[in-house]
């Protein structure tokens, strides 16, 4: 490709229209806007990880994804901003930007830890908590496996 | 700005502006950063600092609006609400609405004085002299019969003292509304403000009408009765007619009108000399753009594009005035009568319609019905 037709090509690249990109501010802000989350949410956020822990982490049944219109571009009041920004900066990972609700908020970070790889698609589709349910069924399943091998290695 | 004003937000006002609470995202965080960054340097040296953006207790704020030009253009930004304003101030200081209708607009001033003496028939025998304004309401009062209580009215209409103490009352309740001092608002402050400032702007405007309709009651005290009869009459009715040439009042359009000149039967012929009658119609103007010919009645003709009411005529290199004006509406209506009349060219057929059928006929509007 010589310079001339790399130019042309650079171009007619930059004028193609680009698809809005999932941007995370814009998902937490209508989610606070939408569900009127206050400071206390911040807490919540800070022990959620001894709840989600153990034995208080139990499923009863598979939840399905909540359906949301976050809006294009938002603004936040200069306390919501705050909010935001704080929720942003605690979880602060890739997921964050497919919560559709404050209860996902809450199943980010765990979710993340068991498994960074999961598609966009999955975590589009389906609710974090299902998703957590199939990783922890996962790991439970690997568990004995792990052990068994462990057993005959010596 | 109504759903402002219903918030329960905090406004800033300084110098006459309102600044809004500033609102956020990273993009807007980063921009504020920049610009209240103390070093930066100054975007246009030598011009005052915008202030587009304030600090004040540690928040941020972003201008909005100018609230004179709010209140100046209150009348049209909301007009519901101010006319349902000002409604409520007429009845509290109990002005009637009859001191509208008696005034005289400049629009009517002119179709009456300067439009309707060159199509009526002023003189009688050979005396050709222009007329003055008392000598045109004198024709006519000889030409229309005006009702009785329209003399009636006139009668009354002499009494200034009424308006006079009105307008006295007015002037000892006038409120002097001050623009409300620098610093944060709430929202109800800012609201009571502003409908004390819409109240006070009412009746500032109230005054000031009132105010010209005692001139003009003034000046019409000396006129004859039956001349302010024949005023009063056509103030209220909007509408007149004499010798064919006439005016009404546009409905729905307060100060805007149609002046118009009755035709009566003509003839066209078509292109193999056989005769058409038309039936007559109005040509009219309106006093509100376009100032561009057109029939009044449902009417069909080569000229005109359908057969229906109030349609243009069809005229080439007619170039339609920017302004009502006197010589303006004689002219349009000059225009459109000739267009009718001798417009029409049989053998160069032109226009939207042929009177005859062509030989490649296209079925639109017929003038089989008109030939005689």
């Amino acid at each position: 490709m010589n310079l001339l037709h790399h130019i042309k090509h650079k171009r007619a690249k930059q004028k193609r229209k680009q698809p809005i990109k999932r941007d995370v501010f814009n998902q937490i802000c209508s989610l606070v806007k939408q569900y009127d989350l206050k400071e206390s949410f911040l807490s919540v956020l800070d022990n959620v990880e001894d709840d989600l822990s153990g034995e208080n982490f139990k499923f009863n049944r598979v939840k399905l994804k909540t359906p949301m219109e976050s809006s294009l571009f938002s603004l936040a009041t200069k306390d919501e901003y705050a909010l935001i920004m704080s929720i942003i900066g605690k979880v602060d990972n890739a997921y964050l930007k497919f919560a559709n609700s404050p209860e996902e908020i809450l199943l980010c970070g765990s979710l993340y830890r068991l498994n960074p790889s999961l598609t966009n698609q999955k975590l589009m589709r389906y609710h974090f908590e299902t998703l957590l349910l199939h990783e922890r069924a996962k790991a439970t399943n690997n568990e004995p496996n792990n052990k068994a091998t462990d057993v005959a290695k010596p | 700005m109504w759903q402002l004003l219903n918030s329960d937000m905090e406004f800033l006002v300084e110098s006459d502006f309102i600044y809004l609470p500033l609102l956020l995202d990273p993009e807007i965080e980063k921009e504020i950063q920049a610009l209240l960054r103390p070093q930066r340097p100054m975007d246009n040296p030598g011009h005052p600092v915008s202030k587009t953006i304030i600090t004040h207790q540690n928040r941020h704020f972003v201008k909005a609006f100018n609230i004179h030009s709010i209140l100046e253009n209150y009348e049209v930004i909301n007009a519901y609400d101010y006319k349902r304003r000002r409604k409520e101030f007429l009845r509290k200081y109990q002005l009637t609405r009859a001191i509208d209708g008696i005034l005289l607009d400049d629009t009517l001033k002119t179709i009456l004085f300067q439009v309707m003496p060159y199509f009526i028939r002023k003189n009688r025998g050979m005396c050709r002299k222009k007329l003055k304004d008392e000598e045109i309401l004198d024709l006519i009062v000889e030409k229309i019969k005006i009702p009785g209580k329209y003399y009636k009215e006139a009668k009354t209409y002499r009494h200034v003292e009424h308006l006079k103490t009105v307008l006295t009352g007015l002037e000892n309740q006038k409120p002097i509304i001050k623009p409300p001092g620098n610093g944060l608002l709430s929202t109800h402050q800012l609201r009571d403000w502003f409908h004390e400032a819409v109240h006070a702007k009412i009746l500032a405007k109230e005054h000031d009408r009132l105010t010209k309709a005692l001139q003009i009651r003034l000046q019409f005290s000396q006129a004859k009765p039956e001349h302010a009869a024949t005023l009063l009459y056509i103030a209220d009715t909007g509408s007149m007619e004499i010798d064919g040439f006439g005016f009404t009042r546009k409905n729905g359009y307060k100060g805007e009108y149609f002046v118009y000149k009755r035709v009566g039967e003509f003839v066209l012929k078509d292109y193999y000399a056989r005769s058409y009658l038309f039936p007559a119609c109005r040509v009219a103007v309106s006093t509100y753009t376009p100032f561009r010919p057109f029939v009044m009645e449902k009417y069909k003709h080569p000229f005109l594009l359908r057969h229906k009411s109030g349609q243009e005529i069809c005229m080439q290199h007619f170039a339609p005035p920017n302004e009502f004006t006197a010589e303006n509406a004689i002219r349009i209506i000059e225009e459109g009568l000739t267009a009718l009349r001798y417009g029409y060219n049989a053998r160069r057929r032109n226009g939207y319609h042929s009177l005859d059928r062509t030989w490649v006929y296209i079925p639109t509007i017929d003038f089989e019905d008109y030939r005689i």
